[in-house]
């Protein structure tokens, strides 16, 4: 997957569009990463017992104002509910909540918006329906693309350094240590990673709390991650061997390693950059599926693998699928947005 | 060699984190301390690192990759009857992605159409962009929306869904690469010659442009198998089929130690069978390769 998609080329100014809303996206999924508690109505963990597996709120609108209905259950068995249309509480914007800390410092109860009536009976809007403990699926939402981003980042960062490291010696030692450390590195693309990933976290206890997987998911993608970095790396190290300042930089006695990190890195520095973004949802995808199997982030922490869990319930599945899957529709856009900008940096 | 060190790595990484099958009988307070020392003994346990793996591994050549502490059967003969299912999935995932790639790359070559080469493009950056578990769980809502009772994993809907999901970052690799390396294949100067004789241009890709691009493209589908692998896990868990994938799973979450090293022996040792298929592909496609000592 790499320089021969480049061939395929639009005109400039297309190109050019169409990174914008790669960029778009994926400034639209940082902010809701940073605002996660400022977006979210509700807490990620606060059950609503009185409505579980509830489908997305609808909004209607009382002349400019828009007001919510609370839901009456008609089958606790069948979970199908009506709107009690008595009631009516309005939205409001900038609304008081649970508190939560803003930028992870500012300790605030501030949300961007929520119901405006504060009596304990008003109804809980979910604009993406209730999970099957009656917890909101928007703000969990939120909070999962906050944890699965921080993870992922930070894998790539992490495998970005190590692939570097392995592809730039490689490169600029050559002979036997090429040979070396280039066979292993075609062994680790060749193989089967989920599989390898699998087996490393069969090594650690199956239940961890959140800064404990957080870590081990960093620790198997450094492990399995940067096999792409390095190859890469080695080859763009081997180009820039032979240029005059490179060669004029070694006549003059630069130690090898200042050559390396000095002379040829920056040199790379762009090219390694479009490498490190195109790994970013690979590492997603990575998290995704192990919380989907249940080995990743636990409950009741929401991560977007295991919020799709719930699309193991074929009825829910049928009745609410936007709902359910609305976790792997937000993977989707944010590898859609990275493969458009990877695909106009290429050209 | 890869295969070794992979398996080496592997149980260095089981063994240095501890905790194993027996580490569960702890919590219940049937069991005594004894009970289980003595169990350990008996499956060797107790031994030093190196020598676990020095044993694991004279057994594995010979077949052996011991017995599943959570199936309680040899583990060859579980990863053997699991492979058959994923087996068959990656094949027609294989073929599904060929059967889209190759006509599709010829038929753009040859008309040269700017519409063939968008299309072309558009797929590659779709199915690029879809992960498999996106697309395998669009496989389900689709299977129970117009399944009318509960879903049957054994149906042939279900299966070639699943192919399909399977199948779609191999779509976008192969469809990328064989387009890419006919069009440059289509730039040569024999190619100028082929049409030069007068042969038709049909004539000229089947016998003259075919051949030399086809070895990239035998490569990628060596190395993509791996990938496929690793695919299995999730595709055949979203849409519940028993397959290889599925019994990872299993036996990570049941800690089951020897069939974790069972199924990554197997799938390396597949993997690597796969690229040695590929290269003797490209040695029956190419003379010069052949000529190299094969």
């Amino acid at each position: 997957m790499s320089s021969h998609l480049s061939r395929y080329r639009f005109s400039k100014r297309r190109t050019d569009r169409v990174a914008v809303f790669g960029w778009l996206v994926i400034a639209l999924f940082a902010l809701a990463a940073v605002f996660a508690g400022f977006l979210a109505p509700y807490d990620y963990a606060a059950q609503s017992r009185a409505e579980p597996s509830a489908p997305a709120t609808r909004i209607h609108f009382n002349g400019l104002t828009p007001i919510i209905h609370p839901l009456r259950i008609d089958d606790a068995l069948r979970r199908t509910y009506s709107e009690d249309t008595s009631v009516a509480s309005p939205l409001r914007f900038f609304v008081r909540g649970y508190s939560y800390k803003l930028f992870g410092i500012i300790r605030t109860d501030l949300h961007l918006f929520g119901v405006g009536s504060t009596s304990g009976n008003a109804p809980r809007i979910n604009l993406l329906g209730a999970d099957q403990l009656g917890r909101d699926r928007f703000s969990r939402l939120l909070y999962a693309i906050r944890f699965s981003l921080i993870v992922a980042s930070v894998g790539v960062l992490v495998a970005s350094l190590v692939g570097i490291l392995i592809g730039g010696v490689s490169g600029y030692a050559g002979r036997f240590v090429d040979t070396l450390l280039m066979g292993a590195t075609d062994a680790m693309l060749a193989l089967p990673t989920l599989i390898l990933i699998l087996g490393v976290r069969a090594a650690f206890p199956l239940e961890l709390p959140i800064t404990r997987a957080a870590l081990l998911l960093l620790l198997i993608f450094a492990l399995t991650g940067w096999a792409e970095m390095a190859r890469l790396t080695r080859g763009l190290v081997l180009s820039l061997r032979q240029r005059e300042f490179v060669v004029a930089a070694v006549a003059l006695g630069v130690s090898e390693a200042r050559v390396l990190f000095r002379h040829i890195l920056p040199n790379i520095l762009p090219s390694l950059r479009t490498q490190a973004l195109l790994l970013l949802p690979t590492f997603l995808l990575a998290e995704v599926a192990l919380s989907y199997l249940g080995v990743g982030l636990q409950e009741p922490e929401p991560s977007l693998g295991n919020m799709l869990t719930a699309a193991s319930d074929l009825e829910l599945l049928r009745s609410q699928p936007f709902s359910v899957l609305s976790p792997a529709l937000a993977v989707l856009f944010f590898t859609l947005g990275v493969r458009l900008i990877g695909r106009s940096e290429r050209t | 060699m890869m295969i070794l060190v992979v398996s080496a790595v592997t149980f260095a990484l089981l063994g240095f984190a501890g905790g194993d099958a027996l580490t569960e009988l702890r919590n219940n307070p049937q069991i005594s301390e004894q009970t289980i020392e003595r169990l350990r003994h008996v499956y060797g346990l107790d031994q030093p690192l190196p020598i676990r793996y020095w044993r694991w591994l004279s057994s594995a050549v010979t077949g052996d990759l011991g017995e599943s502490t959570y199936f309680r059967v040899p583990v060859s003969a579980l990863v053997w009857m699991r492979s058959v299912s994923t087996f068959q999935l990656g094949t027609a995932a294989f073929a599904i992605a060929l059967a889209l790639a190759v006509p599709l790359s010829l038929v753009g070559v040859r008309y040269n159409s700017t519409t063939i080469a968008a299309v072309i493009d558009l797929l590659i950056l779709v199915t690029a962009s879809t992960p498999r578990i996106v697309l395998a769980l669009f496989a389900l809502v689709i299977s129970v929306r117009f399944a009318s009772s509960a879903i049957d994993s054994s149906s042939a809907v279900l299966f070639w869904l699943a192919a399909l999901a399977l199948s779609a970052p191999l779509i976008s690799v192969f469809l990328a690469q064989l387009h890419g390396e006919l069009q440059r294949t289509m730039r040569e100067d024999f190619i100028k010659l082929a049409r030069a004789k007068g042969l038709s241009e049909s004539a000229v890709i089947f016998r003259h442009a075919i051949r030399p691009a086809l070895n990239p493209v035998l490569t990628i589908v060596g190395l993509s198998l791996g990938g496929v692998l690793g695919g299995s896990v999730i595709v055949e868990s979203v849409l519940g089929r028993q397959g290889l994938g599925t019994l990872m799973v299993s036996a990570v979450r049941a800690r089951d130690l020897p069939l974790v090293m069972g199924i990554v022996l197997f799938t390396s040792t597949a993997v690597w069978l796969g690229n040695a298929l590929g290269e003797l592909l490209q040695a029956v496609n190419d003379k010069r390769i052949r000529d190299l000592g094969f």
